[in-house]
């Protein structure tokens, strides 16, 4: 709790901030009391070992839950001063949290549609303007070099980490406020993840970043916070260099030395 | 060493018993090799079998008439002249119009069924639509012709004839008395009948979506429309078309409920209120009554026709899929 008065010193906005959130599937209970801020322009990274519900807390945030059923969170998320959970426009919330996937998802139509759809979709733009979105979203996922020839090429011709670029070119391209990876890189290869990663602290100039990773190298490289969750519960939270140099939780200690998960 | 070749003649022993066990489950293999292939030869076999009789049964009719039984529209059993234009035409009408119609309703059916129903009705919908599926062709005959198509008659053409008096083209379309029975009543009921089954084919590959990439479609805001026409549908393309495709090879061949609907009338109307016919519902309604050689070789040549079409639109349904296949790359 120190650590977070402390950063709010610093002067740093919270973009969303998560009080007492609590999770269900079905009567599971998946999170227990999760409170945390995201703050704006950093990188927040979510650490622990699989199924510590680092995932379900990124979900809850753009409400992807709400396509299931006996799915239910409790508690407060607010973002820009609204409680998301009590949201009832969820396109709209999902146009301004956007969401990159664990596997490269590209949709099935060419690499300029992919792009070019979400942008029509909710702006009114000429073609001129539209083909220019298009081409500054690949600019900025480092895409635009390797497929400015082939624009009108399925999506799913581009190998697994250019596909993964695609689909961060598709979300920046529609200007969401925040951006959420759940485990961007986990279907990557060593070079295409150094790329995502470069790609994730550019993009953390222009947007508010989670992302949810198994690789502790990787927290520690993209992100300036980091959460580390286990079994449910936020054990700590705080300035990423800090958690993995002086943790303050044994719990931490153990999972970032590699003593289990 | 007494040691080391005991161990020696166990092993030899082991894999003798080994090499035994083997022997028999080979022959077993044999033998089953031999019934799956053999059960494959026999599909080749029937359809050749079913093919050749049909072309023997039907050769004296293409002999008598020539080419001209497939361009002609005259059918008379007195004067023993027939032609099969009039049933050629009432199939593929009939079958086109119940599929502009089941179509659409059977992927909206299964775009609900997947997408947006509450769990509870999901259960007793999906249910509903197999026990339609299920019901037996003669009972969608009787129910067509005792009450669907005096509602038709009653309510529907007049309105349809009324609507379109004054428009060029629609007029022809939809002109004459309102009969009740004709092409559309039984479009409709063929609908009707093909439907569970487009449905059911539908929503299995709807459900073959990864939900991650419908997460991800909904993660950029997209609405369930744009999800289900950008993502859905283009996913599971080729397995729509092959549903629709299934739906159609039954609605060609489909004899009893369209029988009792169509009007049995050898004509070609330009109206679709007419009544007409199709190649099943004459072979069915005249089978017994067929008198002469000609007349008999004339609805097996039809028999054959039908079987054509059915080829030429399963043929129709691969080259699209191919088509497909290829311009979406990957």
């Amino acid at each position: 709790m120190n650590l977070m008065s402390k950063d709010v010193d610093t002067g740093l906005t919270e973009k969303i901030t998560v009080s007492n959130l609590k999770f269900f599937y079905g009567s599971t209970l998946a999170l227990k009391n999760i409170s945390l801020p995201l703050y704006e322009r950093q990188v927040t990274a979510f650490i622990g070992p699989s199924g510590c519900g680092k995932s379900t807390l990124l979900r809850v945030l753009n409400r992807m839950y709400d396509l299931y059923p006996n799915q239910r969170a409790e508690g407060q998320v607010m973002f820009d001063g609204e409680n998301v959970l009590d949201m009832t426009d969820l396109n709209l919330l999902r146009s301004r949290i956007g969401m990159v996937f664990q596997k490269p998802t590209p949709f099935p139509m060419t690499i300029y549609e992919n792009i070019a759809f979400g942008i029509r979709l909710y702006e009114r733009l000429p073609k001129s303007e539209v083909d220019g979105r298009v081409e500054s979203a690949l600019e900025k996922a480092a895409l635009w070099k390797e497929v400015k020839d082939k624009l009108h090429s399925s999506g799913l011709s581009l190998s697994g980490g250019q596909q993964q670029r695609l689909c961060i070119a598709r979300t920046v391209a529609i200007r969401p406020e925040v951006i959420l990876f759940d485990e961007p890189c986990s279907a990557l290869d060593p070079i295409s993840t150094a790329k995502v990663e470069e790609l994730i602290d550019e993009l953390k100039n222009e947007f508010t970043i989670a992302i949810v990773t198994h690789n502790m190298q990787q927290a520690a490289r993209v992100s300036q916070r980091t959460a580390f969750m286990y079994l449910g519960e936020l054990v700590e939270f705080g300035v990423t260099q800090k958690l993995f140099t002086n943790p303050s939780d044994k719990r931490t200690q153990d999972y970032i030395t590699g003593r289990f998960g | 060493m007494a040691f080391l070749a005991d161990a020696n003649s166990q092993a030899t022993a082991a894999a003798a018993a080994r090499r035994k066990v083997l022997e028999g489950l080979r022959t077993t293999d044999v033998f089953f090799r031999g019934l799956t292939v053999s059960s494959a030869y026999f599909v080749l076999i029937l359809l050749g079998a079913i093919f050749a009789s049909l072309v023997v049964g039907g050769y004296l009719a293409f002999a008598t008439f020539g080419f001209r039984f497939l361009t002609t529209e005259v059918w008379n059993p007195v004067t023993e002249q027939f032609g099969a234009l009039a049933p050629i035409y009432g199939t593929i009408v009939t079958s086109l119009i119940a599929m502009l119609v089941a179509v659409p309703i059977s992927i909206g059916i299964a775009v609900f069924l997947t997408e947006l129903c509450p769990m509870g009705l999901r259960r007793p919908i999906g249910i509903a639509i197999e026990l339609l599926a299920g019901v037996p062709s003669i009972i969608y005959g009787i129910w067509g012709l005792f009450f669907f198509a005096p509602v038709i008659q009653r309510y529907v053409q007049p309105e349809l004839i009324a609507a379109f008096k004054n428009v060029p083209v629609l007029n022809q379309l939809f002109a004459g008395p309102p009969y009740g029975i004709g092409i559309l009543t039984s479009a409709l009921i063929l609908a009707m009948m093909v439907l569970p089954f487009i449905t059911a084919v539908c929503r299995d590959v709807f459900e073959t979506v990864p939900p991650v990439l419908k997460e991800a479609a909904y993660g950029m805001g997209w609405t369930t429309r744009e999800v289900v026409r950008n993502v859905v549908i283009p996913y599971t393309r080729v397995g729509i078309i092959g549903g629709v495709m299934l739906g159609l090879g039954r609605a060609l061949g489909e004899t009893m409920a369209v029988t009792f609907v169509i009007g049995n009338a050898h004509r070609i109307s330009g109206s679709i209120l007419a009544p007409g016919t199709t190649i099943s519902a004459t072979i069915a309604n005249e089978f017994t009554e067929a008198v002469g050689d000609v007349y008999t070789s004339s609805l097996i040549a039809l028999g054959l026709i039908l079987f054509f079409i059915t080829f030429i639109v399963l043929a129709l349904a691969r080259l699209m899929l191919m088509r497909i296949e290829k311009k979406a790359g990957a």
